[in-house]
């Protein structure tokens, strides 16, 4: 494929693939955008400028004095737990990742209960957080910890039972120990699952960060877009989803120019 | 036959254990912040008798197939057209891949302004967060659709719908299949997440008894939605296995 997708065979197929989605801008592509947003502009011509704003009040939001600043300070206080559980589980769920992907025992042992946690929605245990950890801050960052933590722990141990068992005996056979073939060995060959559990854990993660404003206490940009939508500003309320989408996609890129950078070694397939 | 043995045996152990762990921690914490196992197990036969789970949960799930289904009668063809087209890859790609990152928790406040808090929100929000994973994992099934395959039915003189109906499609059902289950997992995320926004159905009944404290039956809730995830994603992969059983042996001696 010419995108520079990466594939992650195992390894959840669709999720790590749907995640793969190289976005290289074709003039077609801006073409699409442009033509998009007159079809906005259109539909938005048949209803009422509270339920569907046209694009460019929607833009116009955000320089506004009176709103742009008040986005980007929510946003900033936004990052905080998106931050703190997105990093919470990858401490947690690379290190397990590889502890069960490399141990036939444990892997047998648990895979079956992680696919069974898996399945849980996590928004169905807000009841939960909001009984152990209150209605900020900490729930706020245990619920981005949820949403992101098994999806990442799934694709880490496909990736650390893939790694091919011939090389790590070429390691072995040259006398390596068991944690240096780790380290040499088994590591590298993991990072491109790495870089597919940072893409979609990050995509998760701040899907979480958007769910935990908007169910516990309303917060930063979720306050804003409960209050905006309450008070039938859509404009305003499409300018926070706008945001959240933005900071989704400079996620994606910002990871697929890492993984460039550190996976030019890697066989594209 | 040792080796088919323990791996029967593994899995058993891990789940006993986990279910060990869950009823000593239980005890520890009490049925207000944590109930366990045991105090599930008794609530449970209660839910069961009560039918207010079950029935909340099959209209749930009613209202939920609208939108999947409705996902995947936009989103497999969409998905094909993107992976044989390179003219509908260019269109769609950005809006595929913009729609992909957007969490659907933040459209529902706008949704709800549009559409109210009916029916229309739900199927709506479970169409917007199962789509976009049926597109992509159809597209790559399309996409990888190698091309001496095509041309051997076009040697065999095939037209065009012959080519599609014959070639590309038992190719891609896999891919579809796989759509469907990936499609799915995020439907009935969706399902419980709008039912949560809006407490109605499923969803309004875990918020509800999460606001009695009642953490027997939060868990009883919590299991049967888990029961119903694995269910499905275990019905959609047995019909995988028999629409397109060539493909498990391919994958195995790879």
């Amino acid at each position: 494929m010419a995108d520079g997708s990466l594939q992650v065979k195992g390894a959840t197929p669709g999720q790590a693939a749907a995640m793969d989605y190289g976005r290289r801008p074709t003039l077609v592509g801006a073409l699409s955008i442009i033509v998009g947003l007159l079809l906005w502009e259109l539909a938005a011509t048949q209803f009422s400028h509270f339920i569907l704003p046209p694009p460019l009040n929607v833009f116009e939001r955000f320089i506004d004095p009176a709103f742009g600043p008040r986005l980007l300070d929510a946003l900033r206080l936004s990052f905080i737990q998106l931050g703190a559980g997105f990093g919470l589980a990858l401490a947690i769920a690379l290190p397990l990742g590889i502890l069960i992907g490399r141990s036939h025992t444990a892997y047998h042992m648990f895979n079956p209960l992680i696919n069974a946690l898996y399945a849980i929605p996590p928004v169905a245990l807000i009841p939960f957080l909001i009984i152990w950890f209150g209605l900020f801050l900490e729930a706020r960052i245990a619920l981005v910890f949820l949403m992101c933590f098994f999806d990442i722990l799934v694709i880490i141990i496909a990736g650390a039972r893939d790694v091919r068992s011939s090389l790590v005996d070429v390691g072995r056979s040259f006398g390596a120990s068991r944690a240096l073939c780790l380290r040499l060995v088994v590591l590298p060959a993991l990072t491109p699952f790495l870089f597919a559990a940072l893409r979609v854990g990050s995509a998760r993660a701040i899907n979480g960060m958007i769910t935990a404003e908007l169910f516990f206490a309303a917060a930063n940009l979720g306050a804003i877009l409960k209050r905006s939508a309450q008070a039938f500003d859509s404009a305003s309320a499409l300018a926070v989803v706008v945001t959240i989408c933005l900071v989704g996609l400079a996620a994606q890129a910002l990871i697929q120019a890492l993984e460039r950078r550190v996976l030019h070694w890697h066989l594209r397939a | 036959m040792l080796n088919r043995l323990r791996n029967l045996l593994l899995p058993c152990l891990g789940i006993a254990l986990f279910l060990i762990v869950w009823e000593i921690a239980g005890r520890k914490m009490g049925d207000s912040l944590f109930a366990p196992l045991s105090s599930v197990v008794v609530q449970y036969v209660e839910l069961l008798r009560d039918g207010a789970m079950l029935g909340e949960l099959f209209i749930s799930l009613r209202q939920m197939l609208i939108g999947f289904l409705a996902a995947c009668v936009v989103g497999m063809p969409l998905g094909i057209a993107m992976g044989r087209s390179r003219l509908a890859d260019a269109v769609f790609r950005p809006w595929v891949g913009i729609f992909v990152v957007t969490s659907t928790a933040a459209l529902i406040p706008i949704l709800i302004l549009i559409l109210g808090t009916g029916l229309a929100l739900r199927s709506t929000v479970v169409f917007l967060a199962a789509v976009w994973y049926i597109v992509l994992t159809t597209y790559n099934g399309a996409k990888g659709i190698s091309p001496e395959q095509i041309a051997v039915g076009r040697s065999f003189s095939a037209g065009r719908a012959q080519i599609f109906w014959k070639i590309i499609l038992p190719t891609l059902y896999p891919y579809l299949i796989t759509g469907a289950r990936i499609g799915l997992i995020h439907a009935i995320r969706a399902m419980v997440m709008a039912e949560m926004f809006v407490i109605v159905g499923y969803g309004g009944l875990i918020h509800q008894t999460g606001m009695l404290v009642d953490t027997s039956s939060l868990l009883g809730l919590l299991a049967t939605l888990m029961i119903v995830s694995l269910l499905a994603n275990f019905l959609l992969s047995q019909w995988g296995k028999t629409l397109a059983p060539w493909y498990e042996q391919q994958r195995s001696t790879q």
